[in-house]
């Protein structure tokens, strides 16, 4: 299963890099923006229908609803240490490697929010390291699911409620849709604001 | 912007609950054929946009090892938080 994803991911890239490279006229935003959009409303569409659909979803789901605050917010902490701990590795500026990994994955908006606040170096970091975040997830999705339930929600940070989504849904189990959506629409409410209190520190 | 773009997830996601909430007492449907086509979609669309980012290819290289290193450290603890305490509050 996973290979296919992988295989679309390479194809995809190597299909806007020749598109963009060695091809004049074709307008990217078709792929980038309406295409990319058509299939996340879809496949938000779809999840919704596949956990209605399931009866037990429901009553799994009464049992979680402590889970939803929790998880976003223990993600907030345990990324904003784990840019600390990359900081001190690496010798960046602490604030700046904090402000980078506190995107929680969101690449496109701490990208350009960091480009924009302290360079293009801290931009490239910012949309580097987070899409690394939500590639690693991607990848890593059917060895966390073994470890814990949840650790592919943990890992997906503000993704999971768009890219990772249907993958944590499909790997991790409809009950858990409530919780990787909402911990996603938590952590990308909060995510501009992380980064540029953290960024403002620098 | 922000809360447009989860206004515009939430629509879809509602829809689709409501409707299945509704298709309930139908035989089973099979969605997973369905889902994995679009993830496949989902997934070669984000494959573009990074492609076509020249700027962000060229960056890769210079950036790429301490990038690696955040990612996988923000990953590391926030999964460690999150099985920690669900383990201690058994939740």
């Amino acid at each position: 299963m996973i290979k296919y994803i992988l295989a679309a991911l390479a194809l995809g890239v190597a299909a806007g890099y020749a598109v963009n490279n060695f091809s004049s006229g074709f307008p990217n935003v078709l792929v980038t923006d309406y295409l990319l959009s058509a299939a996340l409303y879809i496949l938000l569409f779809v999840m919704g229908l596949t956990f209605a659909i399931d009866k037990e979803a429901v009553a799994k789901l009464r049992a979680t609803g402590l889970k939803l605050l929790i998880v976003p917010v223990l993600v907030i902490l345990g990324s904003i240490l784990g840019g600390l701990v990359a900081g001190l590795i690496f010798q960046l500026d602490l604030f700046g490697s904090m402000a980078v990994t506190a995107g929680y994955g969101w690449y496109t908006l701490t990208g350009p929010l960091l480009t924009q606040m302290l360079g293009t170096t801290w931009g490239a970091l910012g949309f580097a390291a987070n899409f690394l975040r939500e590639l690693l997830t991607i990848v890593t999705i059917t060895l966390l699911v073994r470890l814990d339930k949840y650790a592919p929600i943990a890992s997906g940070g503000a993704t999971t409620m768009d890219t990772t989504f249907p993958l944590i849904v499909r790997y991790c189990g409809s009950e858990t849709l409530i919780t990787a959506f909402s911990s996603g629409f938590v952590l990308s409410m909060i995510a501009p604001f992380t980064v540029i209190a953290i960024a403002s520190l620098v | 912007m922000v809360n447009i773009t989860i206004l515009y997830l939430m629509i879809p996601l509602a829809a689709g609950i409501f409707f299945g909430y509704r298709l309930r007492q139908r035989k089973h449907i099979n969605l997973n054929r369905v889902t994995f086509a679009v993830i496949l979609v989902l997934i070669f669309s984000l494959g573009f946009t990074i492609g076509s980012n020249n700027d962000l290819l060229m960056s890769i290289p210079a950036v790429g090892v301490s990038a690696l290193g955040m990612a996988v450290s923000a990953i590391i603890f926030s999964v460690l938080f999150v099985v920690l305490v669900r383990r201690k509050l058994k939740i």
